[in-house]
């Protein structure tokens, strides 16, 4: 069964100017992942990738196509059960971080729990997550007082606390340095281990050695890594 | 999204923008302390007036009217059966005549008065009341001895209240108390008049004594037992059978009105004079204090208008920290509730802070009032009266106001394009 499916999604901006004609970043991706995978997606600056992630998401329900992810059909359910379904099924990671800057790093791993029914036992499994990323004694500090790299497996530590079994991220490396990049990815390895499907948004090569599928994202369609070819399964 | 997550979330940001929010809050609390101050002050001055012109809900004064066509032929008359009639009118609880003294009297004192040498003499204004009607105000015996005996007298408490603040200072006398004058004696002259320098035929010199002070006494002079009143006025020749006014009890406040109608078919009319004069000062004080609370109502609109100013600045500068709320499984109610949970923290606090500023105010213009106002008859302690009611009323008026005011950032909030919030820088 698939994790994701994408067909003919098309996805347009206004014109940035009058008489200019509207921006068409998305022109017909499709793309299907299946559970488990580990998929990398590139594509340079402005190419659309963060559009796609937050499509794939339910952030941006504004396109056109077809999308289903984790069998839910993305424009046809409503806001709340998009909620629902990032808050239990789909976990998110920023390129920065993205952490609330008033709750501690044990609160901002809670955060999920804050909304809906709450996640369950939320606290142990807080605690843990804050363990699995080598922060179990960072729990108490505010976002200013951890580095870059703390930062960012606190956010991975919050995307993991639901226990989703998809996990989306958005140049994950792209704030950090080498060694603490090269520890997110061994992270993002383990996870994909353990039967998670990730898809990250990424135009580092480090993090596509990692995936077991590379796309690239050019002129608004995704290829295979290397190849012309728009079918992608 | 349960409560107590809810207040902790919200918590944190508070903590964060607290010098915003504390402006917010401080307008909140202006508001809500005048509107509180203002309403302590109304109820305050409406007690005064309740002392000053005390009147029962359940009961009227019935008298003659004054240009009745039976009055004119002689007809109309307070008399026992009049009393009688009205006692019979349905929802009346009792019915107490009074009688004028119908004949003039003097007071003549010349000696010490409580260490202080007077010489002073009065026309003597008696109304006769029945000693039901005093009840226990009287500390003495409150009834007719016969003639050649002490009468009885009572005083208005508000006549004391004119003596100590305006009579005594002027004349240099000695303040009093109720029980400095119970027991005390007053010669008292009938059928004698200093004003028109008439005496009738036979006029008698006797005393009277203070048995005690109450509301129920008149105002314009003393009040005796009404067997007295009916004796000395029949001994001089005046008329012992009429009354001048009746007190009519209602079982409830609400037979007044009934009650009011069954006067008016016999004929008789009700003296409202009083009532009207305190319902009027009370109407003042109530369109005084409504005018200074609708001020009051129109700073907390302000403080509204701020708090939605700085809750769409919060708003505006948390926009990518709303885009992670709702990644990470926050509805819009989601978001709108955090918004208006910090309003709603920022309303309570102002509320409180309201109501501690009305108390603080109005104490100090109580203490300034003590020490720079002339002790004028019916002074209060204090010019405010708080109760539970002006709190529920100033803290929910500034909860109302914060939450109005969050109301359109937080529908802002949560109408944010998760996506668009996310990219924001």
């Amino acid at each position: 069964m698939s994790a994701i499916e994408l067909r003919a999604i098309r996805k347009r901006y206004p014109p940035r100017e009058p008489g200019l004609p509207p921006q068409e970043l998305l022109q017909g991706v499709d793309l299907t992942v299946r559970r488990g995978e580990f998929v990398a997606v590139e594509g340079q600056s402005g190419s659309g990738k963060s559009t796609l992630l937050h499509l794939l998401g339910g952030l941006d329900r504004d396109f056109d196509g077809e999308a289903r992810v984790l069998g839910c059909d993305l424009r046809a359910v409503k806001d709340a059960e998009l909620a629902a379904l990032r808050h239990t099924q789909i976990g998110f990671v920023f390129q920065s971080f993205n952490l609330l800057p008033a709750l501690t790093a044990l609160e901002n791993v809670l955060l999920p729990d804050f909304f809906g029914a709450g996640v369950p036992d939320a606290e142990r499994r807080a605690r843990e997550a804050l363990q699995r990323v080598g922060l179990a004694d960072k729990a108490g500090s505010r976002p200013a007082a951890l580095s870059g790299g703390e930062r960012q497996r606190v956010a991975i530590a919050r995307a993991l606390l639901a226990r989703p079994p998809l996990l989306l991220a958005d140049e994950p490396t792209g704030n950090l340095d080498a060694k603490t990049g090269e520890g997110v990815i061994d992270l993002f390895r383990q996870l994909h281990r353990e039967g998670m499907t990730l898809l990250i948004v990424t135009h580092e090569a480090r993090v596509s050695h990692a995936a077991s599928r590379v796309l690239v994202l050019r002129e608004g369609v995704l290829h295979a890594d290397g190849a012309e070819a728009v079918e992608t399964e | 999204m349960r409560i107590g997550k809810l207040i902790r979330l919200a918590r944190g940001n508070l903590v964060r923008e607290l010098g915003a929010l504390a402006v917010s809050a401080g307008g909140v609390a202006l508001g809500t302390g005048c509107l509180v101050f203002f309403l302590a002050l109304g109820a305050g001055l409406q007690r005064v007036v309740n002392d000053v012109f005390p009147v029962s809900t359940r009961e009227v004064e019935v008298v003659v009217p004054q240009l009745a066509f039976g009055s004119l032929l002689g007809e109309q008359k307070l008399d026992d059966a009049a009393v009688a009639k009205l006692r019979a009118i349905r929802g009346v609880a009792a019915a107490y005549p009074k009688m004028q003294l119908r004949i003039p009297a003097v007071t003549r004192y010349n000696g010490l008065f409580f260490g202080k040498e007077i010489r002073m003499g009065l026309e003597v204004v008696a109304t006769g009341l029945m000693p039901e009607l005093v009840g226990q105000d009287a500390r003495m015996p409150f009834g007719d001895r016969g003639e050649g005996q002490p009468i009885p007298v009572v005083v208005n408490r508000r006549l004391l209240e004119l003596y100590n603040k305006v009579f005594a200072p002027q004349r240099g006398l000695p303040p009093l108390v109720e029980s400095n004058l119970v027991g005390f004696q007053i010669p008292v002259e009938l059928g004698r008049s200093f004003v028109t320098s008439r005496t009738l035929p036979d006029p008698q010199e006797t005393s009277m004594v203070v048995v005690g002070f109450s509301d129920r006494a008149t105002l314009a002079g003393v009040s005796m037992p009404l067997a007295a009143i009916q004796r000395i006025n029949r001994r001089f020749g005046a008329d012992a059978t009429g009354y001048s006014s009746v007190l009519v009890r209602a079982q409830s406040a609400d037979d007044v009105s009934e009650l009011a109608a069954a006067v008016k078919r016999l004929g008789l009319e009700i003296d409202d004079s009083e009532r009207r004069s305190a319902v009027q000062i009370g109407a003042a004080v109530e369109l005084v204090t409504l005018a200074l609370s609708l001020l009051a109502a129109l700073i907390t609109g302000l403080a509204a208008v701020n708090t939605m100013q700085a809750f769409y600045a919060s708003v505006r500068e948390r926009t990518r920290e709303i885009g992670v709320l709702r990644a990470v499984g926050a509805t819009r109610g989601d978001v709108a509730a955090v918004v208006l949970a910090e309003a709603a923290a920022t309303g309570l606090a102002g509320g409180v802070v309201g109501v501690l500023i009305a108390r603080g105010a109005a104490a100090l213009l109580d203490r300034l009032a003590r020490k720079g106002l002339p002790d004028f008859p019916f002074k209060p302690d204090t010019f405010f009266r708080f109760h539970a009611g002006h709190v529920a009323v100033g803290i929910g008026v500034a909860l109302l106001a914060a939450l109005l005011g969050a109301f359109l950032p937080a529908r802002a909030a949560a109408r944010l394009d998760p996506a668009k919030a996310l990219t924001e820088s």
